[in-house]
């Protein structure tokens, strides 16, 4: 049985809080409690992609609200909190505290509260005579948002402390630096406690990943020293059957600066690049369509629909990897089965209305009234089934739009090309200076994984010709001033190699294959991946199986239940691992993270997580990297 | 894993209680407790939880029972725990009128807690406390019925079982009724062979015609024999049919009450979109009325206009004419 994934483990600790900190009863009929669930908006971040509405009303909250909001007092009903133990928080909870506004109170800290302030709260609670009132007081460390069964960010609310642009940035302080480590350290050590283990880490030698590596070891042995309170004593593994201890392996963004850039044509990270998208929910514009409005009528508002994409949404994981045509075949596919069973329910409509002038129809009954029991309970699920089609339709379609509009399958190819160093068959001056292919952002990604991949730099006046062209298109250079010193900072180590890839367009067949679907793809490449592999996926690869290889020989070695720690980097285990973490310190995106799932799939038995400081899509890493380059 | 700091913050608050004391400010615990005991309790949150234990309690009942309910289907009789058919129908009665009045108790605090004036939030809350007890007070209420339900399907199955034992059991009887009336037969259709033969004119014609009519031939009575079973036969169809249909009825009322589920749950959205309807109409009159008058003032404000530049012009031919 393989061990529970993170998200489930989150998701069991935050039932488990919400129950009073007690472990939930599984019987099928239980009076209900009433609590109310108040949050700040890092615990909302935490909850939101785990648990919806529906499952915190059965578990008896009646309200949720934010910690800073105006709350009124509810006497007779105890409140849970779930909050970070900033000073501004502590200081509201202490003024909730006075103002006796529930009647008990479970206070838990998403990560480890301090001692003094500690000592604040429960002065406000003698104050307000209140101290029987606070029943229960938890360190939850849940610091992490766990999007995917095996994905996970630190952070979503103030991701600017801790994103790319803040600790590549050149006037950094140390103090500064400082914060920002100590955060993505503590928010790591509430992952491996949450999910229970104690990893083995490596990173590479000199840069931000190391720097963390070095903290989380101290940060975890001093924890495991510590038997009195160590959070990883043996009861917590009891659940777990792995006796393998995973591998954390830390990289740093500045490793691979192409991949986010990427233009991309699987259908999560088509969802992310194109539209507005975090936390599992993406929001579409609805608009009225492309002509306008006669004069004189008021013109129409668009309005914004949200939809959430969740785990219970059977078809988003089934097809959150697929190349995005078969993800539009699938649509299809499925709305011909919902329209199947619809005639079916009508059907037997019919043959109902019939019956009354037969009189033989006596016999008839048995059949149809048990086909019609079966199609009335079966049609809640029908009904979800059409919502989740008309959901997926619509984010298809505007993803579609998108790609039209920019000519997106054109860049994906091209790049594609570029990574793999195959011949190109246009010239990239000529796709910059077409003016109807993409926005000037997709013309400036492209130009920067064109210079970032070339394994000699362009000449000065292959540079010029290129600028003037970007200018013309409208892009703004700086970025690509960043990417110079970037490019000239990591010139000693060897360029990274993106691996042999292909891509085989089918644009012969693509008009008789997709005529039948509704999704008219005419002009849209039906493109085939090949699989190859990012160096992220290539550096785990590497240090999982143990092979050699002079990229990853390098890298450092550290095991926090080791007595006493080694500057050396050889590892002491042999055996290859079976169950791996990657975490890109900088920032990462979907891309990497399909990268990484389609090569745990090839692996059988292989587990591999995915995390990131933060999740930025390609538009907001040039935004960084334009106000990097601005310096 | 989360850590229980529970007892660090008793610690923390057993500091700062010396540390205050230490500084000198005092707090006088008990006085405020009392105080804080003094607090009004609103009614809304013992009423509620009063409900929930009402419903605990029919909840506990019926599964104590159940065991007895559902168990009374074997025919062998010396089961002691066996409850009979009136005790079912009493613990039928008594758990329908509960149910009735705990819904009728949730119907009556949700009144109240509209009338109550309170802020958004606590409307809220209350909102949602009652719907969590109108799910639990359903949940309860779906044990109810499938216990029932078992146990009509126990009873038709026991109906139609019965049904066929006395079937059996007559036509054992008549079978055995037939065969020596045809012992008989067969004796007394010798003598009458034996007589038949003997007479040999008309008159014996008539006597044997009588007689057939009494005694029945070897012929009839075969006949009469596969009649009956025909009829015999038929019944037997005619009542299964007629158990089926019980089914069939009952299974048809269960989806009735799915269909009145989901008609209940569209009556308030076809009232909210009657209510717009009849807005809209109302807005359209208005709008139609606006209309007409608009038309009616450009019509006269264009009269108006006319006539004063008719007025302008005539003066100026008159003052024209006046000064020449």
């Amino acid at each position: 049985m393989a061990a529970a994934s993170a998200r489930e483990k989150q998701t069991a600790a935050l039932k488990r809080m919400l129950n009073f900190n007690a472990p939930p009863l599984n019987t099928s009929l239980s009076e209900p409690v009433w609590k109310v669930l108040i949050y700040d908006r890092f615990g909302q971040d935490i909850i939101s992609p785990l648990l919806s509405v529906k499952e915190l009303r059965d578990m008896g909250i009646t309200l949720h609200l934010l910690l800073h909001s105006d709350r009124d007092p509810i006497p007779d009903v105890p409140a849970v909190y779930f909050v970070m133990p900033t000073e501004e928080n502590i200081d509201r909870i202490c003024q909730d505290l006075r103002n006796q506004l529930y009647e008990a109170y479970y206070l838990n800290f998403i990560s480890a509260i301090s001692r003094s302030k500690l000592e604040d709260i429960a002065s406000a609670a003698l104050a307000a005579t209140a101290v029987t009132q606070v029943n229960k007081v938890y360190d939850q460390y849940l610091n992490f948002i766990t999007l995917e069964d095996d994905m996970f960010i630190l952070c979503h609310q103030n991701k600017e402390l801790i994103s790319y642009h803040a600790i590549n940035r050149t006037d950094i302080q140390d103090t500064d630096m400082e914060a920002i480590m100590d955060t993505i350290v503590d928010s790591l050590f509430c992952f491996f406690v949450t999910l229970g283990a104690v990893p083995i880490i490596r990173c590479p030698r000199g840069n931000a990943a190391e720097v963390v590596a070095v903290k989380l070891d101290k940060k975890l042995r001093e924890n495991l020293r510590d038997a009195r309170n160590s959070l990883f004593t043996a009861d917590n593994t009891a659940g777990q059957f792995s006796f393998q201890r995973p591998l954390f392996v830390l990289v740093d963004r500045n490793l691979d600066m192409a991949t986010p850039l990427h233009h991309t044509w699987t259908y999560q990270a088509l969802v992310h690049d194109v539209l507005d998208f975090h936390l599992n929910r993406v929001a579409l514009e609805e608009g009225p369509g492309p002509d306008p409005s006669p004069s004189g009528a008021r013109p129409k508002r668009k309005n914004r629909k949200t939809y959430d994409l969740t785990a219970a949404d059977r078809f988003w994981q089934k097809h959150k990897g697929s190349p995005f045509p078969e993800v539009a075949e699938a649509v299809q596919e499925e709305l011909d089965t919902y329209r199947a069973q619809e005639d079916e329910v009508k059907r037997l409509k019919c043959i109902m209305g019939l019956e009354g002038e037969d009189d033989g129809a006596i016999s008839m009954l048995s059949d149809n009234t048990a086909k019609l029991t079966s199609a009335m309970s079966s049609l809640p699920e029908l009904l979800e089934k059409k919502r989740l089609i008309d959901l997926h339709t619509n984010v298809a379609t505007a993803v579609l739009d998108h790609i039209k509009s920019r000519k997106l399958d054109v860049y994906f190819e091209y790049e594609e090309k570029l990574m793999s160093k195959s011949t190109l068959d246009k010239s990239l001056l000529d796709i910059i200076s077409d003016p109807d292919a993409g926005t000037p952002e997709d013309k400036m990604r492209l130009f920067l994984i064109f210079f970032i991949t070339a394994l000699q730099p362009p000449t000065e006046s292959d540079l010029e010709q290129y600028s003037k062209a970007l200018t013309d298109a409208g892009c703004d250079l700086s970025p690509l001033n960043y990417v110079k010193q970037w490019k000239a900072f990591t010139k000693m180590a060897t360029p990274a190699n993106y691996g042999n890839s292909g891509v085989k367009p089918l644009g012969l067949f693509s008009r008789v294959m997709n005529s039948g679907s509704q999704f008219v793809m005419e002009g849209v490449k039906n493109l085939v991946l090949k699989q190859h592999n990012l160096p992220v996926t290539r550096i785990l690869d590497n240090l999982m199986e143990m092979k050699s290889h002079p990229e990853t020989d390098d890298y450092r070695y550290f095991d926090p239940k080791m007595l006493r720690g080694s500057e050396s980097s050889i590892p002491r285990n042999k055996n290859p691992f079976q169950e791996a973490i990657v975490f890109v310190v900088g920032g990462g995106n979907y891309v990497e993270y399909q990268n990484l799932v389609d090569y745990s799939k090839s692996k059988q038995g292989k587990k591999v997580v995915y995390g990131c400081s933060e999740l930025f899509n390609a538009s907001q890493f040039i935004k960084q990297l334009s106000q990097l380059g601005q310096k | 894993m989360t850590m229980d700091i529970t007892l660090l913050f008793k610690a923390s608050v057993k500091t700062v209680k010396t540390r205050n004391k230490a500084i000198g400010i005092g707090f006088d615990s008990g006085k405020d407790e009392i105080l804080k005991r003094g607090r009004p309790k609103s009614g809304f949150c013992p009423k509620a939880r009063e409900v929930v234990a009402n419903i605990t309690k029919l909840k506990d009942f019926l599964l104590q029972h159940r065991k007895d309910y559902v168990s009374g289907g074997s025919l062998i009789s010396s089961e002691v725990s066996r409850m009979t058919d009136s005790e079912r129908d009493q613990i039928d009665q008594d758990a329908q009128i509960f149910m009735r009045t705990c819904s009728e108790a949730i119907r009556t605090l949700r009144h109240e807690a509209e009338k109550q004036v309170g802020s958004a939030q606590t409307k809220d809350h209350r909102g949602a406390v009652l719907d969590l007890i109108e799910a639990y007070l359903r949940g309860v209420c779906k044990l109810y019925s499938e216990q029932r339900a078992i146990r009509v399907k126990r009873v038709v199955d026991k109906k139609r079982l019965s049904r066929l034992l006395p079937e059996h059991h007559k036509r054992e009887v008549r079978a055995a009724v037939v065969e020596p009336a045809a012992e008989e037969q067969s004796v007394t259709e010798e003598t009458s062979e034996r007589s038949v033969s003997e007479a040999a004119d008309p008159t014996g014609n008539l006597w044997e015609e009588g007689r057939e009519e009494d005694e029945l031939s070897p012929e009839e009575m075969q006949m009469f024999e596969q009649e009956n079973q025909r009829l015999v036969g038929e019944m037997n169809s005619l009542v299964d049919e007629v158990k089926q249909i019980e089914g069939k009825v009952v299974e048809i009322s269960r989806l009735q009450e799915i269909f009145a589920e989901k008609v209940l749950h569209q009556e308030t959205e076809i009232d909210n979109i009657h209510q717009m309807v009849v807005g809209a109409t109302e807005n359209v009159k208005e709008g139609n009325e606006d209309i007409r008058e608009a038309i009616k003032n450009n019509a006269g404000f264009r009269v108006w206009i006319l006539f004063f530049l008719v007025m302008c012009s005539f003066s100026l031919l008159f003052l024209d004419w006046y000064d020449s």
